[in-house]
């Protein structure tokens, strides 16, 4: 395959394009390492079981295929709220080995659920409306008119959480359980609401994030859940557990480089060079690219 | 017969794979990493078996080599990496792996058949043991003599003061370190030797099952490693064997039947242990006759 | 602790082989292995669906005639290997040595084939080959030369390189203003990439198609010849990526006449899905054998429009549309796949009626080397849409195909070759 440099830059719009993506469910699990330094590793099982759920019903009531859009976060919610409760509700929230293991846990048992009803084939998901087929050229450069959506739906999420957080007393209460969890317990926080709230607000985001994934491809499969979960993580990582603005930029970050490196490596590099790049931050920046937003004034 | 030689010798090398996890979770360190030791071990011994036409023995033990080698370079970034970052970080070292094998073509050609690693297409007819007249029984004793010296091995450690050293850089690395252990060689050494094990895991599931790939390597088997001991319990090694037994033998095969319910068994199970036995099955008051005879002291 | 549940186990065992030793002289056994679990669920569901359809069809019959001139029922045992080496493995030693199923159907999954092939005695009547003596009628695994593995191993599998060629043949022959071709496949598919890289891009060339930009190097007409330099020099994916924005790109501005799209139907669709959203849709397609299922029709029926696989299975023969019904009425699907476990049913119980079997459990290995014997002498067998030539020497099968395309949602037949 030979490129030259518009295939270049094609490639890299096109990349973090689709990043918005990696962005969106990165944003999740920052958020909630964020508020209770956990990782739930159920998380983007639960937003792509959210979509199913939302196509399921839709389907199953003969419902406007739009409603997906809002059934899907909205059981993508739900489940989140049952993953906290068998991940996270019981285990002391010093154990942070059984909380991740028994995400996991969780992660198998929602990916098996889905594998389990839908036989493992895959089903047509509905696109995005009128965005589906919009495809806005400049000069010679092409963008995809769903993933601009996309994008522009992650940058307001990502607005909506900031002054959610920053700007209302569920937020500061968010803030407190993180930064101080004794403290906000003296002061009469109830912990666990507070920590359920930001798993369904989490999770609702999710929801988003995996019925815009399953609609940008057109088709909803259990094979999506394991890259995304991997892919969100390092966009987490990379970007700074914690840090809101940090997810959404390293989210944008990896989809370009995948895509550059699958231009000029090959599909079968590709992601070597994706690891390689988070090992890089590992290594040399651990705290990511902003740190610990949420946990520090 | 055969069908449960074949159990025996699943159990055998999923333990020792559990066991290389266990040594690094006395330590502290919850690696993923396991299972890209595992497939370096695979991968290198059945290299020299098939290509090299190297005994089953000698190949084993420069698998297991090669295996800890990688794993004493991956020891030392592993230093400064800690908790959940460690998690991550040794995901993506095993997925390297797992993409590096599956971009490894390494063909020879023998009495007209071409034989190695093949890429996507796997390393098929990893034949050492059919070839040279190993009956089944003979390959499941020997896999279980192996795994019987390393479970030895590590319960050996834990009557020495090695083992104390280990469990006390678990447990707290800086009470440790005020009592003069020295934390890089102590981690180091449990990843080496973590690698060691697992790479001789990987050279035996290879030879046992004849063909591996890319597929055979995943963050799933990284999972299933690491969950062993925790679900097990830390406490000694019987706990890790006792949950390779129970998922492997019981749930997996024994429970065949369900299908592909067993899949949503194990996560579930997972959860379970997880949230009522969080110190390991190894605590539940069957095993631990101390609680049961407890004497009380008036 | 241990030894109370093994004592269990063992106890349950051999109550239950006494037990099942008493019936079995006048039911003859086989085995079916599949993925019944995992994401290629599908293939082991419709397998399992047909060889229960045809077992019932047999018994209904009268049966399998015995070498005493008696008739016995057939029965069988469907076991779930999750598309996953190690539990086929296990699998197949079950099988072989704790069952008295004189034959096996399975496995469905190329990779779990390749790995199971290889524990069966290589030779017949090596003695210093301690591999499984069972002989293995494969329904489903496609990839490219497994049967060979051992002399235990055959398959009822279509032949992708002859299928291919024919194809191209054809369209050559039909079509004089497709020159060109480009093409890409799911890399870490086995079956996806092999069959692409080493029979597909080689039977165009054959058949004087030219890659669009220029020859590539080593890539002659034979099979296999230059296969990586076909991989690199194509636009290819991962079976589970969902971003084909590069690879569609590159379809597009080769510009060729003809697109080869080598995958399954997942990234088949979405692949597509980008093409035509970047409006590179070409003169004409070619797709992998695998795809020709409902799950494209599904997927993305626009966009696969037209695209021409070639296929053993299609319901255009009285005997096709009733496996098809029955398939549907078991709860699975007929496709190529599965269509051979009905194929396969009936080759075992004409293998068993001529070679002459007992069904005594005591002499099942015998029994069973008698079956395989009789399997490698079959010359033809009968297939449901024509008859299948067996490739002896390899333990293949050469069966009739034809050529559908997708119109309005359904596969339809474009041309059929058999006249």
């Amino acid at each position: 395959m030979s490129f030259g440099f518009i295939d270049i830059l094609q490639s890299l719009i096109d990349g973090i394009l689709f990043g918005s993506i990696y962005a969106l469910i990165g944003l999740g699990f920052t958020l909630i390492f964020g508020a209770m330094e956990k990782l739930n590793m159920a998380y983007a099982a639960s937003s792509i079981g959210g979509a199913y759920v939302g196509l399921g019903l839709a389907t199953l009531f003969s419902l406007p295929l739009f409603l997906v859009f809002l059934i899907g976060p909205i059981a993508a919610g739900l489940i989140s709220i049952l993953v906290y409760l068998v991940s996270f509700r019981l285990i002391p929230s010093t154990n942070h080995l059984g909380s991740l293991m028994a995400s996991i846990g969780a992660l198998f048992f929602i990916d098996e659920v889905i594998i389990h009803e839908t036989q493992g084939s895959p089903l047509t998901f509905p696109e995005l409306g009128i965005f589906a087929e919009a495809y806005f050229m400049l000069g010679d450069l092409g963008f995809r008119g769903d993933l601009i959506f996309i994008m522009i739906f992650g940058l307001i999420s990502m607005g909506v959480i900031i002054y959610l957080l920053y700007y209302t007393r569920l937020g500061l209460a968010t803030r407190a359980v993180s930064q101080q969890n004794v403290a906000a317990r003296l002061c009469g926080i109830p912990i666990h609401t507070i920590n359920i709230s930001t798993f369904v607000l989490a999770g609702i985001l999710g929801g988003f994030a995996g019925c815009m994934a399953a609609a940008s491809v057109g088709v909803i499969s259990p094979l999506l859940t394991i890259p995304i979960t991997i892919k969100g993580l390092i966009a987490a990582v990379i970007g700074g557990l914690g840090s809101i603005r940090g997810a959404i930029i390293a989210g944008l970050m990896i989809g370009g480089v995948e895509n550059f490196f699958l231009l000029v490596r090959g599909v079968n590099e590709r992601d070597i060079y994706v690891f390689l790049l988070l090992f890089v931050f590992l290594v040399l920046r651990p705290n990511g690219l902003f740190g610990n937003e949420i946990n520090r004034d | 017969m055969e069908y449960y030689f074949g159990i025996l010798q699943n159990i055998g090398f999923h333990t020792l794979l559990g066991l290389s996890a266990y040594l690094l979770l006395l330590t502290g360190q919850l690696s993923m990493a396991q299972v890209g030791f595992f497939a370096i071990g695979a991968y290198a011994s059945g290299i020299l078996t098939v290509i090299y036409g190297v005994n089953i023995f000698l190949a084993l033990g420069v698998g297991a080599i090669i295996a800890s080698f990688f794993a004493f370079l991956v020891g030392f970034p592993a230093l400064r990496i800690k908790g959940l970052m460690l998690v991550i970080a040794t995901i993506a070292f095993s997925e390297i792996v797992r993409l590096y094998f599956f971009n490894l073509r390494w063909l020879v050609e023998k009495d007209g058949v071409e034989v190695g690693p093949d890429g996507a297409q796997g390393f098929r007819e990893i034949r050492y043991f059919a070839a040279n007249g190993w009956e089944p029984y003979h390959i499941v004793s020997f896999i279980w003599i192996v795994v019987i010296l390393v479970l030895f091995a590590l319960w050996w450690l834990d009557r020495v003061k090695a083992g104390s050293v280990l469990r006390a850089v678990g447990e707290d690395e800086l009470a440790a370190q005020s009592s003069g252990i020295n934390l890089t060689v102590v981690k180091v050494s449990a990843m080496t030797g973590g690698g060691f094990i697992a790479g001789i895991a990987g050279g035996l599931y290879a030879h046992s099952t004849t063909y591996v790939d890319h597929n055979s390597f995943t963050i799933l088997l990284a999972t299933f490693a690491v969950a062993y001991p925790i679900l097990g319990g830390l406490k000694n090694v019987f706990g890790t064997l006792f949950a390779v037994i129970f998922i492997q033998g019981i749930l997996i095969e024994g429970l065949r039947f369900l299908g592909d319910y067993r899949n949503l068994l194990f996560g579930l199970l997972i959860i379970l242990v997880m949230n009522f036995y969080p110190k390991g099955l190894i605590n539940i008051p069957i095993f631990n006759w101390s609680k049961l005879v407890k004497r009380r002291d008036l | 602790m241990f030894s109370k549940f093994k004592k269990l186990k063992l106890a349950t065992l051999a109550f239950a082989t006494v037990i099942a030793g008493g019936a079995v002289a006048d039911t003859i056994k086989i085995a079916g292995w599949g993925a019944k679990s995992g994401p290629l669920r599908s293939f082991g569901v419709n397998s399992e669906a047909i060889i229960k359809a045809a077992i019932d069809r047999v018994n209904e019959n009268g049966g399998v005639k015995l070498a005493d001139g008696s008739m016995a029922k057939m029965s069988y045992d469907y076991y779930d290997s999750a598309c996953n080496a190690e539990q086929g493995i296990a699998i197949a030693r079950k099988v072989a040595s704790e069952t008295n199923a004189l034959i096996g159907i399975g496995p469905t999954c190329s990779g779990v084939a390749a790995a199971s092939f290889g524990v069966f005695q290589k030779k017949v009547g090596d003695s210093s080959d301690t591999g499984l003596q069972m002989p293995l009628l494969t329904d489903t695994a496609v990839r490219n030369g497994l049967a060979k593995i051992s002399q235990w191993t055959f398959r009822n599998t279509p032949n992708e390189p002859d299928m291919y060629d024919k194809l191209f043949a054809w369209i050559a022959k039909t079509n004089p203003d497709i020159k060109t071709i480009y093409g890409g496949t799911e890399t870490n598919q086995g079956h996806s990439a092999g069959t692409y890289s080493k029979v597909i891009v080689q039977a165009a060339i054959r058949h004087g198609f030219e890659w669009v930009n220029g020859p590539i190097d080593e890539v002659s007409d034979k099979i296999g010849s230059g296969f990586k330099n076909v991989l690199s020099s194509s636009s290819n994916w991962l079976m589970e990526d969902t971003n084909f924005s590069v690879q569609a790109r590159a379809f597009k501005k080769s510009g060729a006449d003809l697109f080869i799209v080598s995958s399954h139907p997942f990234t088949t669709c979405g692949f597509l899905k980008e093409l035509s959203r970047m409006k590179g849709m070409p003169k004409m397609m070619v797709g992998l054998t695998s795809s020709s299922s409902a799950e494209v029709m599904k997927g993305c029926p626009k966009q696969a429009e037209g695209m021409i696989i070639p296929t053993s299975f299609a319901p255009i023969t009285a005997a096709a549309k009733e496996v098809a019904a029955l398939a549907a009425a078991n709860g699975g699907s007929a496709d190529l796949h599965s269509a051979a476990s009905w194929e396969n049913v009936m080759i075992i119980k004409d293998v068993i009626e001529a070679v002459g079997i007992t069904g005594d459990p005591s002499k099942v290995k015998e029994e069973r080397a008698k079956i395989r014997d009789g399997l490698e002498a079959l010359e033809t067998t009968e297939g449901l849409i024509g008859t299948v030539t067996r490739v002896q020497d390899e333990g293949e099968a050469l069966k009739p195909f034809v050529f559908v395309h997708a119109k309005n949602g359904n596969w339809e037949v474009l041309h059929d070759p058999r006249k």
